[in-house]
């Protein structure tokens, strides 16, 4: 306690013993970690959900771009295509706002009532801290008059110290204790309340991509024509880019 | 070189010819078949038999020259205006501005206008209007493509890499370096970014050929536009000027017309087979990074997986156990009080409260006319001062403190003795006690200065059972508890009139005084 300014408030002996001091430290220290961790969750899940709100939004701009053009019009078979990428989309988007909703009910609502009990935790370190202040600035009251010599009033007023001493002490031992107690169970108990939640986020994720993977799945079955591999694909672009090159029209590069 | 010397020079000198005039002879034999042909004819009387095949004759091959001709103006013209248009600078425009390109350029306005009102016959070619439909919506269909799917993988890639991220931080949370059994690391080896060998795909087989085409549109644009302006300027001269002029322009316009027309289906048909390529390719790979996503994120061992109503069961009953903590039940409500108050009061160790039996002691020692009571609380200030709570039973032990002043009485609470200000010091009327009893039992609570606040009903409120209060409206209210039996701080447990009930915390209004 070193910040104090005044010495002269301080008591000659140590009123409360270094190891509990230094459990207090610790649990709490660990427990200032654990608000620390959630609040940076909290973050980063706002973050992922906006993340995965906007990548179904211009996932469905892509095909609802196409679907506008009026390229639809004038070949049927694109029209198809195009319809079937649609209809795939805005299912992506339906699931994706669920898994949204989701993991906004089980991840990110207990993450923020959670994080409601921190601020009673720390006001009531913050008591305990100014009780266990008040406390040792009493405690050298008493010592002083203590130190003193025993005339009639400085007895009275050691014998007011004294029980002014008292109650503070009591309070500050009680406060202590509570807080000893309860703080580790406290921290303990955060593996029960968020297992839950971490359950849920997988499966949110696994539910999600099954979907998806059907989705999409039954689309390329849908469209596919002889199911060109990729690289017959690339190789077929290459050809027709070249023969496009090769049109008198066309600039050269 | 030799072996061709020795040739010529064994064989004696046949035709010599160089790559010049080798390369002009098929030319100048095109060119001679009309003028064989007409001779011909002309020599044939018209009652020959051939005549007629022979004039047919003359006109097939007449056909053929001219059909070579405009096919070399078409190409002619394409070359011409595709090497034109590149990479002018301002400078060089201005230096082709002449009287004959400005009088072209105003023909062609009013040409352009007059096409646009549509008034007098005008030159068509609905072949090449759908031709060009169809190329123009390519375009922007590739434009498109381009910009939305890369877009939209950007936004997939960043929302599963920051899923994953979540699912290790929520795992780290839970992590117990004590205790190994229940550590979730063991699950969950690397979700990791399942999309990352698919950018490299997306960029070899989609994007980079719609690039390419998308760049390859911009040639046959210009020449469309030059196509154009030749219309106009046939437009321009059908129906003023005849002969060769009309004729020159006509040329031009079919020309380029027809070279167009015959390219653009190319282009557009093998535009239409690249997109729809592409597009396969697109869906095929989002089908592929779904899947390994898919294979990922199943593969992590999730213990029995609860429905979302459970969960929120689950998760409540820890809070109540959270609320059951004393730290939490002290310092909650507290908390919801300072975020009214928005300054945070230093407590000074507190003075024990005048119980029942410290009153009757009291009441007891003393006489009733020594027998005071506080007004209101009052706060130690000087040295020797008493804290005193309103209402507190107070016997006056002297009228004057140790200085001489008879404002300040020595008093005896029953517990301590002090000096507090006489002038917050009432009479002890035990008649009034009653209602003052009821009035201080507010202070079992733990809140400095409730007596700042009071609160008034904004309207009026019906009970609707027996653990409720009626309020009317504009009515002031005590406040005795902040939340019901259940914690729901929707519901105050407010005191009128000696009735207690509770109403609406959103029925309330607050009213401070100093």
């Amino acid at each position: 306690m070193s910040w104090i300014p005044f010495k002269i408030g301080q008591p000659k002996k140590q009123i409360v013993p270094k190891t509990v001091e230094r459990d207090f430290e610790r649990e709490y220290g660990k427990l200032q970690q654990l608000e620390d961790q959630t609040k940076k969750l909290q973050k980063d899940m706002k973050k992922s959900t906006d993340a995965d709100v906007a990548m179904s939004k211009s996932a469905v701009k892509i095909s609802s771009d196409l679907l506008s053009n009026p390229l639809c019009e004038q070949d049927p078979s694109f029209l198809a295509m195009v319809t079937a990428l649609d209809t795939a989309m805005k299912r992506m988007d339906s699931f994706n706002q669920e898994k949204v909703n989701q993991i906004q009910k089980t991840v990110i609502e207990p993450l923020k009532k959670f994080s409601s009990v921190f601020p009673s935790l720390n006001m009531a370190v913050k008591r305990r801290e100014q009780t266990l202040q008040d406390y040792k600035r009493l405690q050298s009251k008493v010592e002083k008059y203590e130190e003193k010599e025993k005339t009639g009033p400085i007895l009275a007023k050691l014998h007011q110290a004294r029980e002014e001493l008292r109650p503070v002490k009591e309070d500050f031992e009680a406060k202590n204790k509570q807080l000893l107690e309860e703080m580790p169970k406290f921290y303990s108990s955060r593996i029960d309340y968020f297992e839950p939640s971490f359950e849920s986020l997988i499966r949110a994720q696994v539910v999600y991509y099954t979907e998806m993977h059907k989705i999409f799945g039954d689309l390329t079955e849908q469209i596919d024509e002889p199911g060109l591999t990729d690289e017959q694909r690339e190789k077929e672009n290459e050809a027709k880019l070249s023969e496009l090159r090769a049109l008198s029209i066309v600039a050269d590069d | 070189m030799t072996v061709l010397f020795i040739c010529t020079n064994n064989r004696g000198k046949p035709n010599l010819m160089d790559m010049g005039s080798l390369m002009i002879k098929p030319i100048q034999r095109v060119m001679k078949y009309p003028l064989l042909l007409c001779e011909l004819l002309n020599s044939t009387p018209a009652s020959h038999p051939d005549h007629k095949a022979l004039q047919d004759a003359f006109a097939a091959v007449k056909d053929i020259n001219v059909n070579i001709n405009e096919l070399k103006r078409r190409k002619d013209l394409v070359l011409k205006y595709k090497k034109n248009d590149e990479e002018e600078s301002l400078k060089e425009k201005f230096s082709r501005l002449n009287i004959h390109s400005i009088s072209k350029k105003s023909k062609r306005v009013t040409s352009h206008l007059k096409i646009l009102t549509g008034g007098e016959p005008q030159v068509k070619d609905q072949t090449f209007n759908k031709e060009e439909k169809l190329f123009r919506s390519l375009e922007k269909t590739v434009k498109f493509c381009v910009k939305n799917i890369s877009f939209s993988h950007q936004h997939l890639q960043d929302s599963m890499l920051l899923a994953a991220q979540n699912i290790t931080e929520l795992q780290g949370i839970l992590h117990n370096k004590d205790d190994e059994d229940n550590d979730y690391s063991k699950m969950l080896h690397n979700i990791g970014n399942p999309c990352e060998g698919f950018v490299d795909q997306l960029e070899k087989l989609v994007l980079t050929p719609l690039s390419a085409l998308q760049a390859l549109f911009s040639g046959p644009q210009k020449l469309i536009q030059k196509r154009y302006d030749k219309l106009l300027d046939y437009n321009g001269c059908l129906e003023r000027s005849a002969g060769d002029e009309l004729d020159l322009t006509k040329k031009d316009y079919e020309a380029l017309n027809a070279q167009l027309v015959e390219e653009l289906q190319v282009f557009n048909r093998t535009a239409m087979k690249i997109v729809m390529n592409c597009l396969h390719c697109f869906i095929t790979l989002l089908r592929d990074t779904m899947s390994s996503a898919f294979q990922s994120y199943s593969t992590t061992v999730v213990p029995v997986p609860l429905s979302s109503s459970s969960i929120c069961e689950v998760q409540n009953q820890v809070m109540e156990e959270f609320h059951n903590l004393n730290f939490v039940k002290e310092y909650s409500s507290a908390t919801f009080i300072e975020r009214k108050l928005s300054f945070e009061k230093k407590k000074p160790p507190e003075s024990p409260r005048q119980t029942e039996s410290q009153r009757s002691k009291l009441l007891s020692t003393y006489s009733t006319e020594l027998l005071h009571q506080a007004k209101r609380k009052c706060n130690a200030t000087q040295e020797f001062d008493i804290d005193l709570y309103e209402g507190e039973l107070v016997a006056v032990v002297e009228q004057k403190d140790p200085f001489g002043s008879t404002s300040r009485w020595l008093v005896d609470t029953g517990i301590l003795k002090g000096y507090v200000y006489s002038s917050f010091l009432k009479p002890y009327n035990p008649a009034k006690v009653q209602k003052d009893v009821a009035e201080t039992s507010f202070c079992d609570d733990d809140f400095d200065n409730i007596s700042l606040f009071t609160f008034y009903a904004v309207y009026a409120f019906q009970a609707r059972s027996h653990q409720e209060l009626s309020l009317q409206e504009y009515q002031r209210v005590r406040i005795l508890q902040f939340s019901d039996l259940s914690g729901n701080k929707e519901w105050w447990l407010a005191e009128v009139k000696g009735q207690k009930g509770y109403v609406p915390a959103n029925y309330l209004g607050k009213m401070t005084y100093a």
